[in-house]
């Protein structure tokens, strides 16, 4: 079991240090582009597609790693009021929310993820790309994020615990 | 169902959820799959929301946000934010509130280089806020003009929130960046005005003391080494939209590397600084992201459901001026941000309000400008208005929230003014977009 929980810690902070790595290859790869155009260079037709599924990737490889860390912005406006008792839980029922609900998106990405490996579509854009690469990595995301979620519910950790000074955001 | 029913039933679970401490990004992915069971009448239409959900996020113009993101945050592990306003300190002599003053400036140019209201009024808070005290600045004046000034990172560009925005509702990002320019500036030398009549009203609230001014020489060389940099970075990211030479996308990225150029100049770039500015790129952007992704369907909902249509056919149907339905608008969103984040109120409130300005003649970019302009005014309202939250995080021990927002208060009646200003000249929004043809 102890082997099974360091497996998958290690894989949900790999995952997000991916993250980082592919938004900055994005960053990188937007560089390169546009100085091979200011000298009179064809720009890789790859680079707009790429960065696009990056956005995507880059997205859903963190996710899970956010919710660990309880970096997914939520309104405590109402539940801070409440007795502790109820308070707790409130907590657990959106716990078990969290859960069907990643499940449900899961489940349905699974079945659109083998759609696509056996339909070999290909989605239309700067360049054309097997439509499976897009879906890859969202699965894995909800699989993970209902595995987070039970983490609270079995009460590993508290979700609520962080200020509201501490949180981000844009 | 009719449309009103539809529309109490989609935004009546988001709230219902978000009340609940749902995460945001949960909210809308349990409200979708809800919501398709009702709408559709089975759950054959989950697989669809699954392919939906990739729809928006996939999008070349999202790309400024994670850049605009990085920018700021590289900005500021590298410690050059601490490099303008060294240059900025020495340009204001011996004058009452002159920390005020530089928080101001320092603010406006910060929010120049950094794409988010958080971190900005984070920084001048820790900044600011310790030698206001050491000072003698009263609580008014020390967290006031912070407040004001944090929240022009949501209009000035670089703006992640102004990209999201100008995505979700599908208008020109490029174009509501740079609309924001003029009215940030504006708004800057209304809180000047602001802290000047502060000051002639309680003139010990903020008293002048003696500071040992460098040589002219000197002073020259500390601006053109410390700020003029800046500057070229700002072209970079600001100039480069304008002119066509770049999409706001590959500006954003210009802007990063501007930063990092600058930053190896000056000998201050280092992997420390790399990987903190990635990592909080990875926190706030993906958040954000994951949000956008699971509010994409929901949009999708509202339409199919036929509770954009039909709330839209009723607000038009009756005779009064646009105006008053603006004000409308404006106080759903000072209460919605009563209690909810920017982005959480962009995504609900979009779908509804941008069509519904389109249809009463708004021009779009203004119109996106004044709901970033509401959205900044919402940060700062309580009871639970974020960027009073960061401020009480950096605030001395003992300082309360009403303090805080009592503090934030003159500033957003500049908001206000701003809004007003613009009504009356909508050519202070749209004279530069127009430039970019």
């Amino acid at each position: 079991m102890d082997a099974i929980v360091k497996g998958y810690n290690h894989a949900l902070h790999g995952m997000a240090a991916l993250a980082g790595i592919v938004i900055f290859a994005a960053f990188a790869m937007i560089v390169v582009d546009v100085l091979m155009r200011i000298v009179g260079l064809e720009p890789f037709v790859f680079i707009l597609t790429t960065v696009e599924y990056i956005l995507l990737w880059f997205t859903m490889l963190a996710a899970p790693y956010l919710l660990r860390i309880k970096g997914h912005v939520f309104i405590d406006a109402v539940t801070q009021f409440l007795p502790p008792k109820i308070k707790w839980s409130v907590a657990k029922l959106v716990y078990i929310l969290g859960i069907t609900a990643c499940l449900i998106y899961g489940y349905h990405l699974v079945i659109l993820l083998i759609e696509s490996i056996q339909s070999g579509e290909l989605d239309m854009r700067s360049f054309e790309i097997p439509i499976w690469i897009l879906f890859l990595p969202m699965p894995f995301c909800y699989f993970m994020c209902a595995v987070e979620f039970c983490r609270y519910l079995i009460g590993i950790d508290d979700m609520y615990s962080q200020a509201i000074q501490d949180r981000e955001n844009v | 169902m009719e449309w009103y029913w539809a529309l109490a039933t989609l935004i009546g679970m988001v709230i219902f959820f978000m009340a609940l401490g749902v995460p945001v990004a949960f909210t809308f992915i349990t409200t979708n799959i809800i919501g398709v069971i009702i709408f559709y009448g089975s759950t054959a239409g989950w697989i669809q929301i699954a392919d939906n959900s990739t729809q928006l996020i996939t999008r070349f113009t999202l790309g400024p946000v994670p850049m605009f993101i990085m920018m700021g945050a590289l900005f500021f592990h590298t410690g050059l934010a601490i490099r303008v306003f060294d240059g900025l300190d020495v340009l204001f002599g011996k004058l009452p509130g002159r920390l005020c003053f530089l928080t101001v400036a320092g603010g406006s140019l910060f929010s120049t280089l950094t794409g988010s209201s958080m971190a900005n009024t984070a920084m001048l808070g820790s900044l600011m806020v310790p030698e206001m005290q050491k000072r003698g600045y009263n609580w008014q004046m020390s967290m006031g003009p912070i407040l004001g000034t944090g929240g022009l990172a949501m209009i000035i560009p670089p703006s992640a929130l102004g990209v999201l925005l100008a995505s979700v509702a599908s208008i020109d990002v490029g174009k509501l960046l740079i609309a924001g320019f003029l009215p940030g500036f504006v708004l800057a030398g209304l809180y000047a005005a602001m802290i000047t009549l502060q000051l002639k009203l309680r003139p010990g609230s903020a008293p002048a003391y003696d500071v040992e001014m460098p040589p002219v020489a000197e002073r020259i060389k500390l601006v053109c080494v410390n700020i003029l940099p800046m500057g070229i970075i700002v072209f970079m990211v600001v100039g480069f939209i304008i002119l066509g030479w770049a999409t706001p996308t590959e500006a954003a990225a210009f802007g990063v590397f501007g930063v990092m150029v600058v930053a190896a100049g000056f000998r201050v770039l280092s992997i420390t600084a790399i990987r903190t500015a990635v990592e909080a790129t990875v926190k706030v952007g993906a958040m954000v992201f994951f949000i956008i992704m699971s509010s994409t369907v929901f949009s999708q909902l509202l339409a199919f459901s036929g509770a954009s249509a039909g709330l839209l056919k009723w607000a038009i149907s009756f005779d009064i001026s646009k105006y008053w339905v603006l004000l409308l608008m404006f106080f759903i969103l000072i209460a919605l941000g009563m209690f909810m984040d920017a982005t959480s109120m962009m995504l609900i409130t979009v779908p509804i309000f941008f069509p519904l300005a389109e249809q009463l003649g708004f021009d779009l970019i203004w119109f996106g400008l004044f709901v970033l302009m509401t959205f900044e005014m919402a940060g700062t309202t309580p009871p639970f208005g974020l960027l009073l939250y960061v401020m009480l995080g950096v605030a001395p021990k003992g300082t309360t929230l009403y303090q805080v927002a009592a503090a934030a208060f003159p500033f957003l009646v500049c908001d206000a003014i701003l809004i007003l200003m613009m009504i009356q000249w909508p050519q202070l929004a749209l004279w530069l977009p127009s430039l970019m043809g």
